[in-house]
């Protein structure tokens, strides 16, 4: 407890320091406006091609699909600001050998090298990611319940703690590879195919998708649970595949240290 | 509190994968992984006491950060035991980190982009510094490593020495007692060499720090060591006085001058060896004793244009330190 107590204030602190930082440097907010508006604007794009063919993909309507991009843009936002500046850079404190005076410090590694150096700037992207999931509801004019507003946090929070599982997992590798730039590029791949909910993708691709990587619990889940398409079944996929994540990202890392100090054999 | 520094029968081993050349042998090795063993340190002993400056010398893969690296709880050794301030390292406690700090010349903990401040203040939450504390120390250091000016730039736009004073200065907010110091002065100018000496110095007296430092540049182990431990080969074959390792393997400085006009390779055999003559400059190995003399005859009667007397790099000495070693 009080172990939690010290490392939430910790993160309070980084994320201070990272607001008052980029304060100084008010055009890269500007830039990261005009980066997001335009991503956005190519995705809602895309969008209308698809859906001048068709009413529904997957089963999905218009509007519903404009909740999941929200999400998604969302989610994209946190990368940027948190998962990018950060655990991409293990890579580097292991090459340049950093990584030894991170471990001699007296603060959890795995934490350190996730939140060290926040980029705040970025946050425009999950603003405006959650500003278009709020105007895809508004959109189909249904009235949200509290219970779907619940689900929707939990699933959302599921989203960001597997998100973050699985980066930590790919980046953890470069205690054995030396080019992860190929892992990142993976990574971004995948996660692309979130701009759409699983159900277009079919067969074995679906499955691998939702279990192996699973894209379906960063971004079709959550919006699932916000337009009342959520079943048991996913809820429960969701929240095991986060858990799953940390606690596998956490052990991975501790492999990974114990063969970095060569105490494993 | 302070237990120093005690290393008893150390090593560390390193299994290394051997592959044979060519396809044939990249083949062979997919199948059959051989391996060989490094013995990166091997059963080395020593005792450092409590506010000590020891100096930790040898050539480029001797063990010298291996054995920093045991000794700071980064490496788990292969063998032997391992007591610093009381703490075994590789336990990795908090109550040892708190205690302990490693500065790498060559590597920074410093954000880029940002000014180092900000890991000032990460630093003092993580280390638990509380704040009477923290402004105490950062105006110590402050004042000592003359940091004022730097304190608001991003790093980036420091000079390497900048950065260096920075870098000691997040390493030391949390006043360690026992330090670890791997090449401080690499890449440095004269000046700043001599700044971050003096710091260490007096950094040492105010905290009685016991410290173990490596270096390549002679001049930071006279300043600051009275005592080195040479390593080479994962062993020590000297532990004891510097000016005794000096006076021992180079008892001579090498005088180096620049003539005003050709003079005869053969008049300059009386003042030293001639280690080399190439018009305009020459370089003479004079003994330690006959240094003054012979200079002030050197300027007499010679037409010197510029004249300096430097101490052998340092890696001659520990070169010749081991010469000696491996010939007995």
């Amino acid at each position: 407890m009080k172990k939690a107590l010290r490392y939430s204030r910790l993160l309070f602190l980084m994320v201070k320091l990272a607001i008052s930082e980029e304060m100084e440097y008010r055009s890269n907010f500007f830039a990261n406006v005009l980066s997001t508006v335009s991503g956005l604007f190519v995705s809602l794009l895309t969008l209308q091609v698809f859906f001048n063919q068709t009413q529904a993909i997957g089963g999905w309507s218009f509007e519903q699909v404009l909740v999941l991009l929200g999400i998604f843009n969302a989610l994209d936002g946190v990368v940027k600001m948190v998962l990018r500046p950060n655990i991409g850079r293990i890579v580097q404190h292991i090459r340049k050998g950093t990584l030894d005076l991170i471990l001699t410090k007296p603060v959890d590694s795995q934490f350190y090298v996730s939140f060290r150096h926040i980029l705040f700037w970025p946050i425009t992207d999950v603003l405006m990611g959650l500003g278009l999931v709020v105007y895809g509801v508004l959109q189909m004019g249904i009235a949200i319940t509290v219970t779907n507003l619940l689900w929707f946090a939990l699933l959302f929070v599921a989203a960001l703690v597997t998100l973050y599982g699985i980066w930590m997992l790919l980046m953890t590798m470069s205690f054995w590879f030396v080019k992860v730039e190929n892992l990142t590029f993976l990574f971004t791949s995948l996660f692309e195919t979130a701009r759409f909910p699983v159900q277009v993708y079919r067969g074995i691709l679906r499955a691998l998708l939702t279990y192996v990587f699973p894209v379906a619990v960063l971004t079709t889940f959550p919006a699932a649970a916000l337009v009342g398409k959520l079943n048991g079944t996913d809820a429960l996929i969701s929240v095991s595949i986060a858990v799953l994540m940390v606690v596998v990202a956490r052990q991975f890392w501790k492999m990974a240290l114990r063969n970095y100090t060569s105490a494993s054999s | 509190m302070t237990n120093g520094i005690v290393v008893e029968h150390l090593s560390k081993h390193f299994k290394v994968h051997e592959r044979e050349a060519g396809l044939r042998g990249a083949l062979h090795s997919l199948l059959k992984r051989s391996f060989h063993t490094v013995r990166a340190v091997d059963d080395i002993s020593f005792t450092i006491e409590p506010g000590e400056i020891v100096g930790f010398l040898g050539p480029n893969g001797a063990g010298k950060t291996t054995t920093m690296k045991m000794l700071s709880g980064l490496l788990h050794p292969s063998g032997g035991r391992v007591n610093v301030g009381g703490f075994v390292p590789f336990q990795q406690k908090e109550a040892f980190k708190k205690r302990i700090t490693l500065v790498m010349g060559q590597k920074s903990q410093l954000i880029w982009d940002i000014p180092a401040s900000e890991t000032f203040l990460i630093n003092q939450a993580i280390y638990e510094i509380p704040d009477a504390q923290f402004r105490e120390t950062m105006g110590e250091l402050t004042q000592l490593l003359e940091l004022e000016p730097l304190l608001k730039k991003p790093v980036r736009n420091l000079s390497l020495g900048e950065r260096m004073k920075c870098e000691l200065a997040a390493s030391l907010l949390h006043r360690p007692d026992i330090i670890f110091l791997d090449e401080p002065t690499i890449g440095l100018d004269v000046n700043m060499q001599e700044t971050v000496r003096r710091f260490i110095k007096e950094y040492n007296e105010r905290f009685n720090a016991t410290i173990l430092l490596t270096s390549h540049y002679m001049a930071d182990v006279t300043a600051l060591c009275k005592r080195v431990i040479i390593i080479n080969h994962g062993h020590i074959p000297f532990d004891g006085d510097l000016n005794q390792l000096v006076n021992t393997h180079a008892p001579f400085k090498v005088a180096k001058l620049v003539f005003a006009r050709p003079v005869d390779r053969h008049d300059l055999d009386k003042y030293g060896e001639v280690l080399q003559y190439e018009y305009p400059q020459a370089s003479i190995q004079i003994p330690r004793a006959a240094v003054s003399e012979q200079a002030s005859r050197m300027l007499a009667e010679l037409p010197v244009q510029d004249f300096t007397i430097e101490d052998p790099p340092m890696e001659d000495v520990i070169g010749m330190a081991f010469a000696a070693e491996e010939g007995a």
